[in-house]
């Protein structure tokens, strides 16, 4: 193999084990540049397997806390927030932990995409609850998880759908489950809001544990016209309409391929027809065999949880084993923490998580990953080290700034290991 | 025994403040340093510095009642006396954790207001900060009420300043709010690998962009660090709230245009082994209200700025089998500056006449407090920002 190629191949394994799997564990790098690339698309692909890893996460047991009390409710409150806390550590102790992790890094996408934030939902109960339906749908087909998560509690509560009544439609889920969730902006007028949303109507919710029940009086019984076609509709009817659409298939295949290729380069047009039975297992399959890999400006920035997950799993450190507070508060300060996205946008992407402020919570988590964390791969002669980190944490190539500052830290692993995780290479996904 | 841990982070979360401060202007050490050359705050226009105490600070054992019979009796197993106080009167004295503000006090440049609340009490830690910070007796109010003085003055980012990476609602108006400096936004990595990683931030001839986008975040930090650094300790230790202190001293003596700044310390709420606790945490802002008002008291702002120390409650009057105290309702506020007029104001509630829940009456509205700031220190009328209130305690 010449130096190129074996570089590219270096590249488009390290790219689909990152992206995919949250980063190799420790020894998976090096195992799977011996077994090539067409192995490593097998690898990051498998799912749906009896997982010993996700098995060893306790489920996070969280009870339905009922109504806000109107008096005394400093009990309350604490459960909401030690609640609100114990979920996102469950959140990310999966997606370290499981042995076949397409399954949690497509959730993970899901959240992103169904973006709704604990900020306002309050109930850990019903942001787990709709965790659990994504995770479900991860890489079921997009109409049935559409149909669910369109009488999702938590989103219809952070969408204010939870009391939607035919005397006075609320605009905003349907609005924003068309513009931001299945087919894009400028694709509709507001006559096809206004419309939608009358298709939502008689749908309440119940926001302690995400129950929406269905008033068939309180519901727009006549027909509406969404996209110039005319037909009665309820919630779940409607979203089969509107994901039959030919620009959903579009949508969700530039979704995908911004969070997990490039922001700055387009998808192949012919990505988007491996979605048109909407199964998303087929277009993640045909986004993995996609020859985006080894071009080289399909790079990203790792998101704060993805670059911390990572770390985690190649140092085998399970992340609620580390200071709780601490971590949630660093992630935070990053700006991004599992079931708090800023907006119903989503979380931003890119050179946004690039702040100078960022690079001081991220080596408070590194200090705190590195201290606790097994460092054996790192038990080379001093010659081999620095090259031994990158094969250990899936660094393609160390440019010479990093090599050289690595190459002074080989007398102490913890050093060179906190230096690595910190470093552009690790930072980014290039 | 519950232990009900409130600080300043739920609060923010709670009230949602977190929505609104998106709003804000997170804003650089750079900005700050190049305002306060283009327009610096004219020297004598006068200066508020809040310092609000998250979790309810015990009145009664930071201006201590130590010979009243009833304060030895019902709170036996946490009582000060002898050593543990620095007596200022044949009643009163501070709690010896406090020897800076008890040395200003002796110089008469410490107010202390007694008696502070407003009326029925909450004895909810959320809706009594949010009384507090709203100054409406509303715990649903929308505004705070230096936001809602910032609503009334001319656009100016720098107004008024909150020093962390989250406005308290105090700060956010119906127009306005408050700008932050993030005092954690400086602090240095530590430890042996601190000198390596500098190298890190310079960009390599193979960077993608993004690559070298990571890198240049990284020589940002530490050019940003290297600014601050005259201004923040940078080791990870240190006194939070001292370190908050410094920041805004230097930046007063540096002339930023700055009327109000906020500061704060939460983990009052010692329901159980207070002594201990609260007299680290009173030791805590002891220290960093010493060191303040030396910086203070040398540069040329030397009698433009007053401090007011307040929390959503005191605690109740009997204290518990947990060596602590339960959420009170009336505390002293404490304001100090060279320009205040040191001593007693308004009441001291008496230990044996108590509220229908054993807590202590209310002598103060904290909104007249509020007023006399306005009045003095803001020179706003005191009904242009606290609707229909009018009364003033003028400390200056």
């Amino acid at each position: 193999m010449t130096a190129t190629a074996e570089y590219e191949q270096r590249l488009a394994i390290a790219r689909l084990i990152h992206r995919f799997n949250f980063g190799p564990t420790p020894g998976q790098y090096a195992e799977l540049l011996q077994r090539g690339l067409e192995a490593t698309r097998a690898t990051v692909l498998e799912h749906g397997l009896a997982d010993p890893g996700l098995d060893s996460v306790p489920e996070a047991s969280l009870p339905n806390l009922g109504p806000i009390p109107l008096t005394n409710a400093t009990a309350f409150w604490n459960a909401i927030y030690s609640g609100q806390a114990e979920l996102v550590s469950w959140s990310l102790d999966r997606m370290a932990a499981s042995r076949y992790p397409l399954t949690d890094r497509m959730t993970w996408f899901w959240h992103g995409h169904w973006a709704t934030s604990v900020s306002k939902v309050l109930y850990p109960l019903t942001m787990q609850n709709q965790y659990n339906t994504m995770r479900t749908y991860a890489l079921a087909n997009f109409e049935d998880m559409a149909r669910k998560m369109v009488v999702d509690g938590a989103l219809n509560y952070w969408l204010d759908n939870e009391e939607n009544y035919v005397s006075s439609p609320n605009e905003n889920l349907a609005r924003e489950f068309m513009e931001l969730m299945t087919l894009g902006v400028n694709k509709f007028t507001q006559h096809d809001v206004t419309a939608a949303a009358r298709a939502l109507t008689g749908y309440s919710t119940n926001p302690s544990n995400g129950v929406v029940t269905f008033d068939e009086k309180q519901h727009y019984s006549e027909p509406v016209t969404i996209l110039g076609t005319t037909s009665k509709l309820n919630a779940e009817t409607f979203a089969s309409f509107v994901v039959s659409k030919q620009e959903n298939a579009k949508f969700i295949t530039d979704r995908l391929w911004f969070r997990f290729v490039s922001g700055s380069t387009t998808p192949q047009a012919s990505l988007a027809s491996s979605f048109t039975s909407r199964d998303i297992s087929s277009l993640v399959s045909a986004l993995v065999h996609s020859s985006a890999w080894s071009e080289p400006a399909n790079s990203l920035v790792k998101s704060p949880v993805e670059w911390f997950v990572g770390a985690c799993k190649a140092l085998k450190v399970r992340p609620s084993s580390l200071n709780v507070g601490d971590t949630q508060w660093s992630l935070t300060q990053m700006g991004q923490i599992p079931f708090n996205p800023p907006n119903v946008g989503g979380w931003p992407f890119g050179q946004a998580w690039l702040s100078g402020v960022a690079f001081q919570y991220r080596f408070d988590l590194a200090q705190s990953i590195v201290t606790k964390g097994d460092l054996s791969p790192l038990s080379v002669p001093k010659s081999k080290m620095v090259q031994a980190c990158a094969d250990w944490l899936g660094v393609a190539e160390w440019s010479r700034r990093t090599g050289s500052a690595l190459a002074t830290a080989t007398g102490s692993p913890s050093e060179l290991a906190l230096a690595a995780l910190l470093s552009p290479e690790y930072v980014v996904s290039a | 025994m519950i232990n009900c841990e409130f600080d300043r982070r739920r609060f923010l979360q709670w009230t949602g403040a977190s929505a609104f401060a998106a709003m804000s202007t997170q804003l650089s050490l750079e900005s700050l340093a190049s305002a306060a050359n283009s327009s610096p705050l004219p020297l004598t226009t006068p200066i508020l510095v809040m310092v609000t105490l998250y979790g309810g600070n015990d009145g009664l054992n930071t201006v201590v009642p130590f010979t009243d019979p009833t304060y030895k009796s019902v709170r036996s197993n946490i009582a000060l006396s002898g050593s543990q106080v620095l007596p200022f009167s044949d009643t009163l004295a501070f709690n010896a954790s406090m020897p800076s503000i008890s040395a200003l006090y002796g110089k008469n440049k410490v107010a202390i207001v007694q008696g502070v609340s407003y009326p029925n009490p909450s004895l909810s830690h959320f809706s009594s900060m949010a009384i507090w910070q709203s100054a409406t007796l509303s715990a649903d109010a929308t505004s705070g009420w230096i936001g809602r003085w910032l609503d009334i003055q001319p656009h100016n980012p720098f107004n008024a300043i909150g020093i962390g990476s989250t406005l308290p609602p105090s700060m956010i108006g119906e127009r306005s709010v408050a700008s932050m400096v993030d005092v954690r936004g400086i602090q240095l990595p530590w430890g042996p690998v601190a000198p390596l990683l500098p190298r890190l931030g310079r960009t390599s001839s193979s960077d993608v962009r993004l690559e070298a986008g990571a890198a240049t975040s990284i020589s940002d930090f530490y050019a940003t660090a290297q600014l601050l650094s005259p201004l923040v300790p940078t080791s990870p230790t240190g006194s939070n709230l001292g370190q908050q202190l410094s920041i805004v001293s230097t930046l007063i003596n540096a002339n930023v245009p700055t009327r109000v700044w906020e500061v704060n310390l939460s983990s009052f709420d010692t329901h159980t082994g207070e002594q201990s606790d609260q007299n680290a945490l009173l030791a805590e802002v002891d220290a960093a209200i010493g060191a303040f008002m030396t910086s203070i008291s040398a540069g040329s702002r030397s009698n433009d700025v007053t401090v007011m120390i307040y929390s959503e409650f005191g605690r109740r009057v009997m204290s518990n089998a947990g060596d602590g105290t339960d959420h009170g309702t009336s505390a002293p506020v404490l304001l100090i500056g060279n320009s205040v007029k040191g001593g007693l104001y308004s009441e001291q509630p008496p230990l044996n006449t108590l509220d229908v829940n054993g807590n202590l009456q209310v002598t103060t509205d904290f909104r007249s407090v509020y007023g006399g700031l306005l009045h003095d220190v803001l020179n706003t009328p005191v009904g242009d920002v606290i609707p229909s209130w009018t009364s003033a305690l003028s400390v200056h």
